[in-house]
């Protein structure tokens, strides 16, 4: 992997480069709330030291809601209209490796037989600037899930920051070459350095073997296990909408009148007790323990056996968020320990 | 290609098939479409009414006659109340074909058994009307067919078809209490009559669709009856919002019923978790 270096102020002069070129930057807002678009170079959020936003950029690629198109009737027909395709480039500024890696995932499922445009025009469109991430907390466990600190997956270009300021510069795909090649003045020699700090963060202590986790989830779909786990969760579903990589949606139609309206991609998530209910009544997931057996199962065996992928960065976001500390790594940690 | 905009169909009939059933006999609005559209039997679609939704259905008609499609089905939720305000020359809209289907060369050459239980029926009409299309392909062919009561039975018109057909044996049931007083067939549960008239399982296929309940009793018998896994094949119905391996809805395990299934057989059934 090529290795370039950048000064602080040429990072400024680039973020600002690029937006006068017309792409839109966003990095993790000061608030802790989410990443949020930048206005000047200079506001382009690299402090990895904070804890992460309560929201990861997963919206950038796979929106809240969006329209897939719009409809008007007349009298005797109706016609359709694509929205309008997603040409935006973004960039995304100081990723952290939990977060970087979540286009990469969430592809495969977009992308393994019928390929979803939406998805697949905004991640194409989008360019994910990593960065060593200097956080660690007791619900972190991205090093459970196969990611570090300091892992480059998922990332275009990726930047270690050295003590003299700059950075280190991970040129990872064609995406962040292409960024290095177009600004010759800005990106200079490599220098050492970026090992020794990477060293200096190695993350949250290895919280469980993920192949000991699949292992079990796969012998043990009946384990009354489960429902022990599903007696806490209230099934708010708020874990899956701050999860990077959490993809199920809804398709909903949202009229504005009789005659025109559009068909929404919603986001759901598989904690709901109408997320699979029949309309016969029948629920095959009819209580939380079914449902929260579902989430980390999905996560943890069916994904990974399915697109060779484990279905969580281990960023902690849903046991930060949840109001009763369902706790995750731990759950995992405790499955590993059954096995 | 947009992935979940549908194609347009104009309702060209409706059939009343009970109080709460209907069948749509559907046309694609764009001609070109309608040539390039093919799919085979236990395929399935979903059917959109604009402003109201989308919802999954099987394709009801066989895919011999292609130059239309029929979906039959139970006003229950938002859409399915729409559409049954719907009229003839409306427009509807349809995304599909999506799923696996029907195991059709498997089935040549052997004796067919159909097992339906109330609008189980419709995608078991569609394989019904194929093999029967292609009727020198196969050896015996029986239909079993129950519902709850005799005002529960659909397609009542081509009951009577099979019924009159050479070679075919029809047999319709209604469960205790649900005949009425001029009823002729029979009256019992699937699973019972199946037993009674059922052909031996050497050589033999048996399609199933119904309500959980019937498939899960009538299992045994065929069983008991000699069919071997591998030929005792059901569809799962599971709620789905895309239909084609996405919104993450239909997953049992790590199967995607509207990409592995709807169509699955015995075999293939035991080896899933039992989550459906």
């Amino acid at each position: 992997m090529e290795e370039k270096h950048i000064t602080g102020e040429h990072l400024t002069a680039f973020a600002s480069g690029l937006l006068e070129k017309g792409y839109i930057l966003i990095s993790e807002a000061p608030d802790g709330t989410g990443f949020t678009a930048v206005k000047d170079g200079a506001s382009v959020n690299m402090n990895t030291a904070a804890r992460p936003t309560k929201a990861s950029f997963k919206q950038q690629v796979f929106p809240k809601t969006e329209p897939v198109f719009h409809f008007h009737k007349t009298v005797d027909d109706v016609l359709l209209f694509d929205p309008l395709p997603h040409t935006q480039k973004t960039v995304v500024f100081g990723a952290r490796p939990c977060d970087a890696k979540s286009i990469s995932i969430m592809r495969k499922v977009f992308n393994w037989d019928y390929k979803d445009e939406f998805f697949n025009a905004r991640a194409d469109n989008t360019v994910v600037i990593g960065t060593l991430c200097k956080y660690s907390d007791e619900t972190c466990f991205c090093t459970s899930v196969g990611l570090s600190p300091s892992s480059t997956d998922g990332s275009d270009l990726f930047l270690v920051p050295l003590d003299d300021g700059g950075y280190a510069v991970k040129v990872v795909t064609e995406k962040g070459q292409q960024f290095v090649s177009e600004n010759p003045a800005l990106f200079g020699e490599a220098k050492a350095g970026a090992d020794a700090v990477a060293a200096t963060h190695p993350g949250p202590a290895q919280k469980f073997d993920a192949a000991q986790v699949r292992t079990w989830i796969s012998q043990n779909f009946d384990h009354p296990h489960w429902a022990e786990l599903g007696q806490t969760c209230l099934g708010c579903a708020q874990c899956a909408f701050s999860c990077p990589v959490c993809h199920c949606f809804d398709i909903v139609d949202e009229p504005d009148s009789f005659l025109e309206g559009r068909r929404m991609k919603n986001w759901d998530a598989c904690q709901g007790g109408m997320f699979t209910k029949h309309a016969s009544g029948h629920n095959p997931r009819d209580d939380q323990g079914k449902r929260y057996r579902q989430r980390v199962s999905h996560k943890f065996s069916y994904y990974p056996e399915r697109f060779g992928e484990i279905l969580c960065t281990g960023c902690g976001r849903c046991t930060r968020g949840c109001v009763v500390g369902v706790d995750i790594g731990e759950i995992a940690a405790g499955i590993a320990g059954l096995a | 290609m947009n992935l979940y905009k549908p194609d347009l169909m104009i309702i060209r009939d409706i059939i009343q098939e009970t109080p709460d059933t209907t069948t749509f006999r559907l046309q694609f609005k764009d001609p070109k479409v309608a040539e390039s559209f093919q799919f085979r039997a236990g395929q399935f679609a979903e059917y959109s009414v604009f402003g109201e939704g989308e919802c999954t259905f099987c394709i009801a008609s066989s895919p011999t006659r292609l130059d239309y499609i029929e979906c039959s089905f139970k006003q229950f939720g938002r859409v399915t109340t729409a559409m049954r305000r719907l009229n003839v020359g409306d427009v509807i809209g349809l995304r599909g074909p999506y799923g696996n289907y029907f195991p059709l060369e498997q089935m040549k050459g052997k004796n067919i058994v159909f097992i339906a239980g109330g609008i189980g029926l419709a995608p078991v009409r569609c394989i019904i009307w194929n093999a029967l299309d292609l009727r020198d392909q196969f050896k015996d062919i029986t239909i079993v067919y129950g519902a709850r009561s005799v005002n529960d039975l659909v397609y009542k018109r081509e009951l009577e078809d099979w019924k009159n057909m050479d070679g075919v044996k029809t047999v319709v049931t209604v469960d205790p209490g649900g005949e009425t007083p001029d009823w002729t067939g029979e009256i019992g549960f699937v699973p019972t009559i199946v037993e009674k008239v059922a052909p031996a399982g050497e050589n033999s296929v048996a399609i199933i669709c119904g309500p959980p309940i019937m498939i899960k009793y009538t299992l045994p018998v065929m069983q008991k009856l000699g069919f071997t896994e591998d030929n005792i094949i059901t569809t799962l119905e599971n709620r789905m919002k895309c239909g084609c391996g996405k919104c993450g809805r239909c997953n049992i395990g790590s199967v995607y019923v509207c990409k592995d299934g709807p169509v699955f057989n015995y075999t293939q059934l035991k080896a899933l978790p039992e989550e459906f």
